[in-house]
């Protein structure tokens, strides 16, 4: 005969948390071991009663007054409604005001409000090749940077050799892992808090 | 699951008949875990207001990817953490196998003595676990309630109390021996 099951492995079979391979031999044991039988008799009876024991009770007006205790919904609403509108009422507040002041019609204030942005954008083009020939210099000077940084890694990990090369990959590797579980750490208990 | 879900976005989007349905389907089982916490049920429906009002302000930071039931009731495990911090009532370590006074409970052999539960019919047996409940230490009870109460996995209940499951398994099956020495006692 097996030996006598722990009382917890009683209440797990009884909860059906048991594996089968385990049950079987429970089940076996039980039939052959009268105090392991009157125990599982005992945690059955108790078992049920734990799962059995009456939900409280909850006035039927319980949930409406949860209701009346909350706050206004503060009801999402779509992110580019907001400037949108804002924008359209802009043009045309725009545009009355400009007919009211120079008596021109709305065809012909939008031809003037056209020919005003065609001029904008005469006027920036210049700029804007300007600031995209700065941005290619910027870009070139950063590369030269890299470029000048690999160069230095690599005089580095020559006077460091293979091992110290490996080392120091090694350490790097573990702080940036360790790093990432201390982020998401911190992340997570800004959730729960 | 789903239906959860969709009430919790409809909810989101300012729909208030969506959270009310949310309260009606939870009231009962958040106020039958409230209630055997706190042992008074006018309280436990207090608790239980509270529990929805944070959940409803902090419905936002809710994932789909969890469960709902286990989000509502990991927000009111700790309500009522806050609630004991408060009060500041006497705390039993859980690291510790429970001493109920007859010596450490441990796992051991069953005893051949005479049988508790036969003693008593099925509802009086409920009677007694409910007067034994309040005297069980709060870590303990709440994981035996959350598991036998309202019928969450040891899974589920290991997520609301970031507890492993092993250590969920283990202080359950304390619980219910201290409950049923406590009944032997009584």
């Amino acid at each position: 005969m097996t030996s006598c099951p722990r009382p917890a492995d009683l209440y797990l079979y009884l909860e059906g948390e048991l594996g089968p391979y385990d049950a079987r031999k429970l089940e076996e044991h039980v039939e052959c071991c009268p105090a392991c039988r009157d125990a599982l008799d005992e945690r059955r009876l108790l078992h049920e009663a734990f799962t059995t024991l009456p939900p409280f009770e909850v006035p039927g007006d319980f949930a409406r007054s949860v209701m009346d205790s909350l706050p206004e919904p503060e009801v999402r609403k779509a992110r580019w409604l907001a400037p949108l509108v804002a924008a359209v009422s802009a043009l045309a507040v725009g545009l009355a005001g400009f007919n009211l002041f120079t008596g021109l019609s709305v065809f012909e204030v939008m031809v003037a409000v056209n020919s005003f942005f065609g001029s904008v954008v005469a006027q920036a083009t210049p700029l804007a090749a300007k600031a995209f020939k700065i941005g290619n210099v910027l870009l070139k000077v950063a590369g030269d940077l890299v470029a000048l940084g690999f160069s230095g890694l690599g005089t580095f990990s020559r006077i460091l050799g293979p091992q110290g090369t490996v080392l120091v990959i090694g350490l790097g590797a573990l702080l940036s892992v360790l790093a990432l579980f201390g982020a998401r750490r911190f992340l997570r208990q800004g959730e729960n808090s | 699951m789903t239906e959860d879900r969709q009430l919790v976005s409809k909810a989101l989007g300012g729909d208030r008949k969506a959270f009310e349905m949310i309260v009606r389907k939870y009231e009962q089982p958040l106020t039958s875990y409230l209630g055997r916490m706190t042992g008074e049920r006018e309280a436990a429906l207090d608790f239980a207001q509270e529990v929805f009002l944070k959940a409803y302000c902090s419905l936002a930071s809710y994932r789909p990817a969890f469960k709902f039931s286990t989000w509502l009731f990991k927000i009111a495990s700790n309500h009522m953490i806050d609630h004991w911090r408060k009060k500041k009532l006497p705390t039993v370590s859980i690291d510790q196998p429970v001493d109920d006074g007859d010596g450490p409970l441990t796992p051991q052999v069953p005893d051949p003595g005479p049988s508790v539960a036969r003693k008593f019919e099925l509802a009086e047996i409920r009677q007694k676990i409910e007067r034994a409940l309040e005297s069980v230490p709060e870590a303990l009870r709440e994981l035996f309630i959350l598991r036998h109460v309202n019928e969450f996995s040891y899974e589920e209940i290991a997520d609301i109390k970031s507890l492993p499951v092993g250590t969920v398994k283990n202080r359950v099956f304390q619980a219910k021996e201290l409950l049923r020495k406590r009944m032997e006692a009584s």
